[in-house]
């Protein structure tokens, strides 16, 4: 079974090579990939609608809430990154973005915009060299095989 | 200043105080030294003294009245109880929850506090509360909880619903007087019906004093020869309670009219009946006087003044007569007698029917236990949440302006905590004549959030704070610096790098050797840095963190979070810095989060006293240690726990969770330590002696067992095992320098960074097992 598994993979991947598309995921990451079905999608709303009634007090306060329910959420910490970012708290926005990446899953397109946050993030700290760190990480998302 | 004031006219008749001295004088006509000229002057020079007296109260008595009344302290909660289906959270624990809320039983759950249980399925009519993120209203939600977790929750609306956090403190340095405000238009009008018909029937026709009231008073104290009525009027008794003494003297009497008078001048009833209700004194617990009905509510019955029940108010009118004399708690038999005659007046006066009347005078008092309640029930956790307020806030800010302060307090958490250390303690330390005591902390290392916080076994006691102030030397906690340290260099080592256990000497510039002995006082041999840390041998943690360098070894203790001074000498590999509990859990926190830095909280949110937002404090997250690094360490932790010097705690703990932990002792059995964590608590536990003596204790018999006991009872997420971008899964030769496969020899599975995967493999397997494996894959493929 395994062996099948891998022959079906192996052959997948080569004939990912043979029309040079990347084998990444095709649908776009988003929050219900991570959360649906679970409560902390809900106040993922309800934080998202706060951020935009200017009442970022309240969207950090359902964030915080959120991910008690679902700790190991990368897309409630890109969330916090991105609230922290508007905020103009951009050390703490590279933390969380840092940290929704060592959670992220698989996704090439989605770890290349968390890598283009740390990016921004560390920009605004007048951070130039991390920043092009990031940035490089941010291309290197989007190569297949490669690790980042 | 006041009582000088009267005292000068009493003075001029020789005893009577009347103010009315002066005119009875003109009668008594012909003696030698009477002129009309002085009758003016006395007379004017009286007026004068008389009217700055009247001034000088009026100022004190408006001045005090708008000021006074709504001086509160800070009030602190709780977290919140969140609930939504697939939570964590066992029937027994809830209905804990509700009990310590004091929600009442009722079948419909028709009020806010009430709840009714029916097997696995709860109706509950949560109270509400005011949050940062505008909180939450009074509403019925329906649950059931089986199988230790909720299985079903109808709350309306998004399957999301809070019970209001528990209140379990508040903070009045100054003055130790304590008050629930309770505005007028929320307090029980049969309250106010029974206060009325009890206290002050003319209350609404009298201006401040009542001829009547005094007229009867005055025959009762003919009758007894003595003081024994007031005939006060509830105006009257507001002013006693706002700026007299109690004694019942003359002078005071005098002074309570006039200020009634002006109080009634300057204020409507409505305010003067609001300020009694929220003023009025109801008794004495320990150093904290007891103001106002809504505090008195919490006391006596532990609940809101708006959820009593017509006995329990007439209860607290009772009391008025006299709070000690009728002290529900000390004479229940006097509280019983009064609370019926309280209900009988109000059938009198029309405030309550017969039939209520009968049903609620065979009713018990219902008091609750003195100290059964949550206020104060956490002082460890209550004086964190001091020292963090008074960074940010005036001492007066907090005992006067009604601040809301939510914490981050998980009362099942503490429960669990205080329960664990108690139940150990009291195993090894009966008679408690070896003086053992201890700590312990629990945090939520992902958020930072204190959860828990336990100081003495006994932990309801205040006094010294061993979580926060007793520092002690941490002993083997140090090492996972050490490991982390080496790892961090992965040219030079990995978890399977043979280190050395054996004698080390080390010249001191003093001139003096440090010799570091095992524990067991053996010399193992080459042992694989993942053995140095399990088995916590010494010689050979020595003999790395010296490979490593101090320097390097110091610099991770700080970036971990130790904010004392680190020194750099070889006896800090060791244990030898003293850190108390909480600043353990500091340095521990990054290395359960996989290398994440959060300041620890205790508190949330501040909100002012009408429920609005004023301050948060965030949770923040710094990347302290590489990824890499940080799974390695946390991977040799949980070898501690699974085949090391923790393994005993696997018995309290569900099959298959992944904890990670380590043993700590200092010399001499002094202190014995347990610092570990799983995904979702990270639990710091100190047990030892407060004069430092010998406490015959190690890390695995001491304090271990408080911590395995306290993590078993929590709901508990593992610990990852895949390792982040740039560590892999290999194989190594028990040498530690070559690569070899599973099922050869004596060969064991490492997480390496690729760094320091060797490029040797020991040919057996014939595998080198690096780029992501994908040559064994392709190996596996073709085999």
């Amino acid at each position: 079974m395994q062996m099948l598994f891998r022959v079906l993979v192996v052959s997948f991947w080569l004939t990912g090579c043979a029309v040079s598309v990347p084998d990444a995921p095709t649908e776009p990451m988003s929050a219900s990939v991570e959360l649906e079905g679970s409560p902390a999608l809900s106040l993922l709303q309800r934080a998202e609608t706060a951020r935009q009634q200017g009442e970022t007090a309240a969207a950090e306060r359902y964030l915080e809430r959120a991910l008690n329910i679902a700790p190991d959420s990368s897309w409630l910490y890109k969330s916090l990154a991105d609230l922290r970012l508007f905020e103009g708290d951009a050390r703490s926005a590279e933390g969380f973005a840092l940290k929704a990446l060592r959670l992220a899953p698989d996704h090439p397109q989605y770890r290349a915009d968390l890598w283009e946050l740390v990016a921004t993030a560390r920009e605004r700290q007048g951070d130039k060299t991390g920043a092009d760190e990031a940035r490089q990480h941010a291309a290197d998302a989007l190569m297949p095989g490669k690790p980042v | 200043m006041a009582k000088n004031t009267k005292k000068t006219p009493a003075r001029s008749r020789g005893q009577s105080p009347r103010k009315k001295t002066p005119a009875r004088k003109k009668k008594t006509a012909s003696r030698r030294w009477f002129s009309w000229a002085f009758v003016a002057k006395v007379s004017l020079v009286l007026l004068v003294i008389g009217a700055a007296g009247m001034a000088y109260l009026d100022a004190m008595v408006r001045q005090r009245f708008d000021a006074h009344v709504w001086q509160l302290p800070a009030r602190v909660y709780a977290r919140p109880v969140e609930l939504y289906e697939g939570r964590v959270l066992s029937r027994e624990d809830m209905l804990k929850l509700l009990d310590l809320m004091r929600y009442r039983k009722d079948s419909r759950a028709s009020t806010p506090g009430s709840f009714s249980a029916q097997g696995n399925s709860l109706l509950i009519h949560t109270r509400g509360f005011h949050d940062s993120d505008g909180g939450e209203k009074p509403r019925r939600i329906r649950l059931s909880l089986s199988g230790g977790q909720i299985q079903f929750l109808q709350a309306g609306g998004d399957g999301l619903a809070r019970l209001e956090p528990l209140q379990i403190g508040s903070i009045h340095p100054q003055h130790a007087e304590d008050r629930v405000l309770v505005p007028l238009e929320e307090v029980p009008p049969l309250l106010v019906e029974m206060l009325i018909a009890t206290e002050d029937q003319g209350f609404y026709d009298h201006h401040g004093v009542s001829l009547r009231g005094l007229a009867r008073a005055m025959l009762a104290n003919l009758k007894a020869g003595r003081l024994v009525q007031g005939g006060s009027t509830l105006t009257q008794q507001l002013v006693k309670n706002f700026w007299l003494t109690s004694d019942r003297t003359l002078s005071r009497k005098l002074l309570e009219m006039p200020m009634a008078l002006l109080l009634e001048l300057h204020y409507s009833k409505q305010q003067i009946l609001e300020a009694y209700l929220n003023e009025v004194y109801l008794g004495q617990d320990g150093a904290r006087a007891i103001h106002g009905m809504g505090l008195g509510a919490q006391f006596l019955f532990g609940r809101p003044l708006q959820e009593l029940e017509p006995h329990q108010l007439a209860t607290l009118v009772a009391l008025l007569k006299g709070p000690s004399w009728y002290d529900p708690r000390r004479r229940p038999e006097r509280a019983l007698e009064r609370r019926n005659t309280v209900l009988g007046v109000a059938v009198e006066q029309g405030a309550l029917s017969q039939a209520d009347f009968d049903k609620y005078s065979a009713r018990p008092l219902e008091v609750v236990p003195r100290g059964a309640s949550a206020l104060y029930a956490f002082p460890a956790f209550i004086d964190l949440v001091r020292r963090q307020l008074a960074r940010d806030y005036p001492p007066e800010v907090l005992s006067d302006e009604g601040l809301n302060i939510h914490s981050t307090l998980d009362v099942l958490a503490q429960l669990a905590a205080e329960g664990a250390l108690k139940e150990h303690l009291d195993n090894r330390d009966p008679k408690q004549d070896k003086k053992l005591n201890g700590a312990v902390v629990v945090v939520a290392p992902a958020q930072g959030d204190v959860l828990a916080l336990v100081s003495n076994r006994n932990s309801r006691e205040a006094g010294f704070n061993r979580a926060l102030d007793a520092q002690r030397p941490m002993g083997s906690l140090a090492k996972p610096a050490v490991i982390l340290s080496a790892v961090q260099q992965p040219q030079k080592w990995s978890l399977a790098t043979l280190v050395e256990d054996g004698p080390i000497q080390v010249a001191m510039p003093n001139g003096d050797l440090w010799e570091p002995q095992n524990f067991d006082k053996q010399a193992r041999g080459a042992m694989p840095v993942v053995d140095v840390l399990a088995q916590s041998r010494n010689q050979a943690t020595a003999r790395l963190g010296l490979d490593v360098g101090l320097d390097k070894v110091a610099g991770t203790m700080e970036t971990l979070g130790v904010t004392r001074n680190v020194p750099r000498y070889p006896s800090i590999l060791l244990g030898s810095l003293a850190l108390t509990p909480f600043e353990v859990a500091m340095m521990y926190q990054p290395l359960a989060t996989g290398g994440f830095s959060t300041r620890l909280r205790s508190i949330t949110d501040v909100l002012d006293k009408e429920g609005q937002p004023l301050a948060r404090y965030p949770v923040s997250a710094d990347e302290v240690i590489e990824a890499g690094p940080a799974f390695l360490t946390q991977w040799a932790m949980q070898q501690v726990v699974d085949n090391g010097t923790a393994r005993s705690a696997r018995a309290y703990l569900p099959e298959g969770l992944n904890v990670a932990g380590k043993t700590g002792t200092s010399d001499d059995y002094r202190d014995a330590w347990f610092a570990g964590f799983s995904a979702n608590h990270l639990a710091v536990v100190w047990v030892g002696r407060d004069d430092n003596g010998n406490a015959g204790i190690t890390g695995s018999s001491g304090a271990l067992p408080v911590w395995a006991r306290l993590m078993g009872k929590l709901p508990q997420r593992s610990l990852s095992q895949n390792p982040p971008a740039g560590v892999e899964w290999v194989w190594m030769n028990p040498n530690g320098q070559q690569v070899s496969a599973e099922g050869c020899g004596d060969a064991r599975r490492y997480p390496m960074l690729e760094a320091s995967i060797p490029q040797d493999a020991d040919g057996c397997g014939a595998v080198k097992q690096t780029g992501k494996g994908i040559k064994g894959w392709f190996k596996g493929l073709f085999d």
